[in-house]
């Protein structure tokens, strides 16, 4: 299934806009109510999204975008994320015939997989960059609770991100190509 | 038979292109201070009125489930008349807020007496979305005066430096972040060491030497070396101590003295010059 650039554009400004409505919701409404151990990065999730379901040399930049948004949100930057997504889409595209993401459980374990390949890939990049390898178990601890909980809501965000970007349910990993 | 089509070529080039720039920005990215760029400025300035928004409302968010559970179990006749009394309990508690946030105000300014350095109060509107990072969102930026690594405090002691400002934002590197590192002496002994954020909301007080006579809680304020932090404000208490069997020095837990989960106001201190980095311990 092919989209136009059209689609692609609104799509990706919705999906954007969903980032947003999302960072807002973690960065201040969720420690405003109490919460303020974890954090859930839901960019991270959609980056998943995007390098799983679709297929398109465009997803590179669309990952580049969304990760400029972030920036906005944290001190993170946008190349850490970005960096991870790239390694993230290209291990997806690597698994893409063992992928199904038809049911919920599936949904849930291939998304804590992709998180854990995200993760160990930043915090790998932040212990080099502040040359300090003994705070890898630490950092790396503090992603597990918010990650549990990314996984567990996952089949709803990619229902919703399905119904942004068409794809269909039980069309397997490939998702659309642009 | 081609092995690779067109679409795959595009594709690798363009992982390579955005891989390569991911790898240029990463080289160029320090987590002690940072420049924002014109588009992140833009986003902050365009976002961050919402972040401020909701957390001044942070009141009626919070007793929202509470009155929504009591409307729900409530009859028709009876809701009118709870709504009059929520009313009127709002206002309470709104003037009772007023009340509180106009005593923690005076608290701080009081606080702050001592330092010779301008002062900016800020409210908090957001916390970092990354799990790795410890920093908050203040509602103040250059255009208030606010400048990068000025200290920030509370009345209770330390909450960190302005990492990055935008005109009217700016975002402070808090002491539980890893990545701040603040010189630290121990008030009663007077034992130099290192304070680092950890996890968990608390930090560790690092290249305290295995003979050092630290104790727990003991308190621990700024050594005033380093530029950044005045003298003698309050950073934490010492609330574990371990010997390890190997090594020289001790391994320590540090409670801050600033509670991080009910931070709403700040002070920024912007220092006239290096010279007025220096106060007094507030005893």
């Amino acid at each position: 299934m092919k989209m136009r650039l059209s689609q692609v554009l609104i799509s990706f400004a919705l999906t954007m806009a969903l980032l947003i409505g999302f960072e807002v919701i973690t960065s201040t409404l969720l420690p405003v109510l109490g919460w303020m151990e974890y954090r859930l990065t839901f960019n991270v999730l959609i980056i998943l999204f995007l390098a799983i379901r679709l297929d398109s040399p465009l997803v590179p930049w669309m990952i580049l975008g969304l990760q400029l948004v972030h920036s906005a949100f944290s001190i993170e930057g946008w190349a850490l994320g970005t960096l991870a997504g790239i390694i993230v889409m290209i291990s997806a595209n690597y698994l893409k015939e063992l992928l199904q993401l038809s049911t919920a459980i599936m949904t849930m374990l291939t998304v804590q997989l992709f998180q854990i390949i995200w993760f160990v890939t930043v915090t790998l990049i932040i212990c080099l960059k502040i040359s300090n390898f003994d705070k890898f178990g630490m950092i790396m601890w503090s992603f597990i609770p918010g990650s549990i909980l990314l996984s567990l809501i996952s089949p709803i965000l990619f229902w919703l991100l399905r119904s942004i970007w068409r794809v269909p349910t039980h069309g397997g990993s490939r998702g659309v190509e642009i | 038979m081609k092995l690779i089509n067109e679409s795959s070529k595009t594709k690798i080039v363009n992982n390579f292109l955005i891989g390569i720039l991911a790898i240029y920005g990463i080289s160029q990215k320090r987590f002690n201070l940072d420049e924002p760029t014109l588009f992140q400025k833009i986003m902050t300035e365009v976002i961050s009125p919402v972040q401020e928004g909701l957390a001044s409302s942070k009141q009626s968010l919070s007793s929202l489930w509470d009155n929504y559970i009591l409307i729900v179990n409530t009859g028709e006749e009876n809701a009118i008349l709870k709504k009059q009394i929520s009313r009127l309990k709002s206002d309470i508690f709104s003037m009772e807020e007023v009340r509180k946030e106009n005593l923690r105000l005076k608290q701080l300014l009081n606080y702050s007496d001592d330092i010779a350095s301008e002062r900016i109060l800020a409210q908090v509107v957001g916390w970092d979305s990354a799990n790795e990072f410890k920093v908050i969102r203040l509602n103040k930026g250059t255009n208030h005066g606010i400048k990068v690594m000025s200290p920030v405090i509370t009345d209770q002691g330390l909450v960190g430096y302005i990492y990055r400002a935008t005109p009217n934002y700016a975002d402070v590197l808090t002491i539980l972040d890893q990545n701040n590192r603040i010189d630290v002496v121990v008030e009663r002994t007077r034992t130099h060491g290192i304070v680092e954020g950890v996890f968990n909301f608390k930090c560790a007080l690092k290249y305290v030497m295995r003979n050092e006579p630290v104790e727990v809680g003991d308190k621990l304020i700024t050594a005033g070396v380093g530029g950044i932090y005045p003298k003698g404000v309050k950073v934490g208490m010492i609330t574990d101590i371990s010997k390890e069997n190997f090594g020289m020095t001790l391994s320590i837990e540090v409670v801050p003295s600033v509670d991080f989960d009910k931070l709403e106001e700040v002070l920024v201190l912007i220092p006239a010059s290096q010279d007025s980095l220096s106060m007094e311990t507030k005893k």
